[in-house]
């Protein structure tokens, strides 16, 4: 019986030219179509500068050109770039560009989909996904996706940037402790643009009976990171440097970004249950280049309107944690709600065992899903306003100590959201 | 097909390379002769080769492979007698075969009379038909050609006491070209062969001939202002005759030698030899593609000579860091096979005696645009030795049968100019022309059907090249075109089974006939045309409107 193919006869005529192939890059990302023709180039001075005898393909499937011309608009080409101009190297092989196209914009699940398709079918050694809407883009970056999987033999290859100190605090303070905590794998960017693979993980994950849920198709990455923190595969982390995002209006909203990556990764906690269940340990993680970079620049945060959103987000919620938290945690919050603003500070404890009632009630399914994400938005203001007030003098070496602690506090109560997570809870309706 | 009037014979031969020394020796000394050579015209005529280019025969100290002429107009003794080269070239003729020798102009040996002359002493009438100086800071800057050997472009005479300019080995002075005298002798050298019947010069180390202060002392206008002097002689004196010009450089630059087909007739396409050998390894058609976008058109009466191996190393000049590189660790990871920039292998090795591959390569220098030289030995996929130095390790006794000697000389083995291959793959056992013979499936009974049927379509020889490029990047197409002789060349350089589309469009209604078997295959119409391959296969179509 034939096999079912997610590929378009046009895309399949395409990767048949291109046979087997040593590296991959997908073109991946929501709205940066006009952006595919950079990003062809970039990966192209990519494969030229680092990669020179490796035979090499640049999977296309977020639309736009194809890049055949191998020319890129001078606009379209940063400072950066144009002062390390890579045109002249020599490339021993041909470079393929292959483009999908698809009538409506694909899901990002399916575009990941796509791209692990082509990566099995041409034998991917080592793949990379990258977003047009990176606004610094480098060969170098590519490179150093790449190069673990391909070289070093790993099957994961997670970005790691250059951030300012109270940047990014969402994963800081919740992803990462969080996802290090439960699988047993510290990878501090689960929620990225671009990161590395293996063509071994490629084929592991697209033969997962997932590509349906509505999780992956909107925020593959974390699933396929997490898929890789097994016995059978290796993850590691590549140092990027600073990233610069293109300006894309205002961006989705906290609430949104909220189910994109805290929903999504409740679901991947509960999907993958089996295999933290009975984990304790935390696996190092190999790094290449810096294991983190943070800067202190002078920051503008309104940490009042934080703290007041806070409180009337409590508040107005009050009924809907009761039924997430437990009834210590949820008296917790109560008493820490009613402090003064200056006297105000959310205990690392009280927000490890707030993450873990709520995960676990996640698992329960004690109310509405998309609810129970959106019910955490307003604790985790608190938790960044109390964060930003501690550590408004530290510098980047004490913030990186503040967090590691906070990784030890959520390693140290594991118990707890084992215990939450076998415990029979009546779901209210 | 009926050999055109026109003088343009060049461009419709097939050469076929070899020293006199390597090939049959008569008179059981050891070394290959004239005489010899003479008796081996048959197999020659027989391959379909319509031209041999003999390396230098003449009197030599032998420190160069004979490159170091000691006098331009004579036989070197070994090789037999100037009567015993008239008779070769009277039987070579009588087989249609043209013959091409070597005019070393750039430099003599330094046992030449005139060198010897020249340093006898400073006032001595030949002594500026050399480049003498007092000292070794002149034309700083000037690249060194044989980097392994040699430190500086100069070396020191201790008889005149001053420096003596040389690109080459120390033991190879350069001559003078600012000397009108050099350039008349020069001349005289060309006439005494000419008039005794030779087909063509190919001239040796051209770019090389004049020195300026200030430049790289390469490819200088005073150097083209000569070989138009000799081109015009030639032409005037010696009609149909033809001038080679050795000048491993850039396409772009080699074009400058073709003047307005007024320099040379021919030249070496250096750049592309490599670059077949890169795409077969890579599976690749682009450095061949490439090399060709930079190739410069070239007047009408003039033509390039390509081939895949010589009696030099493989030359890794013209290509990048990063090429070369490659093409190292993928030939030659022993660093035995390594000399200068590049690798002193032969044909056979290189592709592991990969009959498949060996046969690609072939098929693809007797289909592109270009005179292919065929160096002996190849047809039969002879070996080499690396252990042998400096690049005689290539240069070894043509192997004719399993007799001792491999049938090259009766002489005791101990005798012999260079010990024959005899290793259990490539050893004369194994690989001879006799036994070859006798099996039609040979690679030697291929090479001569391969040979005839280039030699039947005058398209190969003088057609234009259309490059195809299928989305398939393993696969190398392209049509030669000459009048309403139309040829499609489809090459698989991968060593896997590949389909191909191929936008044949501009062909509809023609009918593809499989040269080598005569075959129909499906007319050309408006979709792509498909084709599967098997590994290295490679078709020739000659498309006809039928």
């Amino acid at each position: 019986m034939a096999e079912e193919t997610i590929l378009a006869d046009d895309l399949l005529r395409q990767l048949m030219s291109v046979g087997e192939v040593d590296l991959l890059v997908g073109i991946s990302a929501h709205g940066s179509a006009n952006r595919a023709d950079r990003a062809f180039y970039v990966i192209e001075q990519c494969f030229q500068q680092y990669f020179t005898r490796q035979r090499a393909v640049i999977v296309n499937v977020c639309g736009g050109r194809s890049g055949e011309s191998g020319a890129c608009e001078p606009e379209l080409i940063d400072q950066t770039e144009k002062s390390a101009d890579f045109s002249n190297l020599p490339s021993l092989r041909t470079i393929h560009k292959v483009t999908a196209d698809f009538s409506v914009p694909p899901s990002q699940g399916m575009a990941l989909r796509t791209i692990l398709t082509a990566a099995d079918l041409l034998r991917a050694r080592a793949c990379a996904i990258i977003s047009p809407a990176t606004a610094n883009l480098t060969p170098g970056w590519i490179a150093n996706l790449l190069a673990p999987a391909y070289r070093e033999k790993f099957d994961f290859v997670a970005p790691l940037y250059t951030r300012h100190k109270f940047q990014g605090l969402l994963a800081r303070t919740l992803l990462y402790p969080l996802g290090r905590a439960v699988f047993g794998c510290g990878i501090r960017e689960l929620y990225s643009d671009e990161w590395g693979f293996s063509g071994r993980l490629a084929a592991t994950c697209l033969n997962q009976d997932v590509w349906h849920e509505d999780p992956i198709q909107s925020r593959p990455e974390a699933w396929m990171a997490i898929s890789a923190m097994s016995p059978e595969f290796r993850c590691c982390q590549a140092f990027l440097g600073q990233k610069i995002q293109l300006a894309a209006g205002s961006g989705p909203d906290i609430v949104e970004v909220f189910r994109q990556t805290v929903g999504n990764l409740f679901w991947c906690i509960e999907s993958r249950q089996a295999s933290w269940l009975d984990r304790d340990t935390t696996e190092f993680v190999q790094t290449f280049g810096l294991d983190h970079d943070l800067t202190s620049e002078p920051s503008d945060l309104n940490r009042h309107r934080l703290f007041e959103m806070f409180r009337s987000g409590v508040t107005e919620l009050e009924p809907i944690l009761g039924s997430i938290l437990a009834p210590e945690t949820h008296a917790e919050i109560n008493s820490i709600v009613s402090l003064e603003e200056g006297r105000f500070r959310f205990k690392s404890d009280l927000w490890v065992r707030t993450l873990y009632d709520f995960a676990a009630s996640y698992h329960h399914a004690v109310i509405n899903r998309d609810h129970l994400v959106q019910a955490l938005v307003p604790l985790y203001r608190g938790m960044t306003y109390s964060f930003l007030m501690e550590h408004s003098d530290s510098s980047a070496a004490e913030m990186e100590a503040v967090n590691e602690s906070l990784c030890v506090e959520f390693e140290r109560l594991k118990p707890y959201l084992r215990e939450k997570w076998k415990a029979k809870v009546e779901v209210k309706s | 097909m009926a050999p055109p009037k026109d003088n343009l014979w060049y461009k419709d031969a097939v050469i076929y390379q070899l020293h006199v020394r390597t090939f049959c020796d008569s008179n059981a000394d050891g070394v290959g002769d004239f005489a010899g050579l003479t008796q081996r015209l048959d197999y020659l005529q027989d391959l379909g080769i319509t031209a041999i280019w003999l390396l230098p025969f003449f009197p030599s100290p032998l420190r160069d492979d004979g490159y170091d002429i000691a006098d331009y107009m004579s036989v070197n003794s070994s090789y037999g007698s100037l009567e015993d080269f008239k008779e070769f070239l009277t039987a070579a003729h009588a087989r249609g075969i043209r013959i091409i020798i070597e005019m070393v102009l750039n430099h003599t040996s330094d046992q030449h009379p005139w060198f010897k002359e020249a340093r006898s002493s400073r006032d001595n009438p030949k002594r500026d038909w050399y480049v003498w100086s007092d000292t070794d800071t002149r034309y700083q800057g000037v690249c060194i050609i044989f980097v392994d050997t040699e430190t500086s472009n100069w070396a020191w005479d201790p008889i005149s006491k001053s420096y003596y300019w040389h690109r080459f080995f120390s033991h190879q002075p350069d001559l003078n070209f600012d000397n009108p005298a050099v350039l008349e002798a020069l001349w005289n050298v060309m006439t005494f062969w000419l008039d005794m019947g030779v087909d063509g010069f190919r001239f040796d180390a051209v770019p090389y001939l004049v020195e300026r202060e200030g430049t790289p002392c390469e490819n200088l206008p005073e150097t083209h202002a000569i070989i138009r002097n000799l081109r015009q002689r030639l032409d005037s004196a010696y009609p149909g005759k033809m001038l080679l010009a050795e000048a491993n450089n850039w396409p772009a630059k080699v074009r400058a030698y073709f003047g307005d087909g007024d320099e040379f007739h021919t030249a070496f396409h250096f750049p592309l030899m490599p670059r077949m050998f890169m795409s077969v390894k890579l599976e690749d058609r682009k450095p061949i593609i490439d090399i060709f976008d930079q190739t410069p058109e070239i007047p009408d009466n003039c033509q390039w000579c390509i081939f895949l191996r010589n009696h030099d190393e493989l030359t890794l000049e013209m290509v990048s860091d990063v090429e070369r590189d490659y093409m190292y660790d993928e030939y030659a990871m022993d660093k035995t096979m390594r000399i200068n920039r590049g690798i002193r292998r032969r044909l056979a090795p290189m592709m592991d005696n990969d009959r498949r591959r060996i046969e690609l390569l072939n098929g693809l220098l007797m289909s592109m645009p270009g005179t292919p030289i065929v160096y002996y030995g190849d047809e039969i996929g002879m070996g080499d030795n690396i252990y042998l130095g400096d690049r005689n390790g290539v240069r070894t006794p043509m192997q004719w049968n399993g007799d001792a000697n491999a049938g090259f000389s009766t002489a005791d083995p101990e005798r012999l100019y260079s010990p024959v291959i005899s290793n259990a793959v490539y050893g004369y056992q194994a690989i001879n022309v006799e036994s070859q013979k006798r099996s039609e499936h040979s690679i030697l009974c291929w090479m001569r059907f391969l040979i005839k049927l280039r030699n039947s379509f005058q398209v190969f020889g003088r057609g234009s090249i259309q490059f195809l490029k299928p989305a398939n990047h393993r696969v190398l197409a392209y049509t030669r075109q000459l009048g309403e002789e139309i040829v499609l060349v489809v090459n698989n350089l991968s060593s896997s089974a590949q389909a191909v589309e191929l936008d044949v469009r501009r062909f509809k209604g023609y009918l593809p006939i499989e040269m080598f078997g005569r075959n129909l295959f499906p007319r050309f119409g408006d979709l792509p045309y498909l084709l599967t391959l098997g590994p290295y296969q490679f078709y020739w179509f000659q498309l006809r409107r039928i």
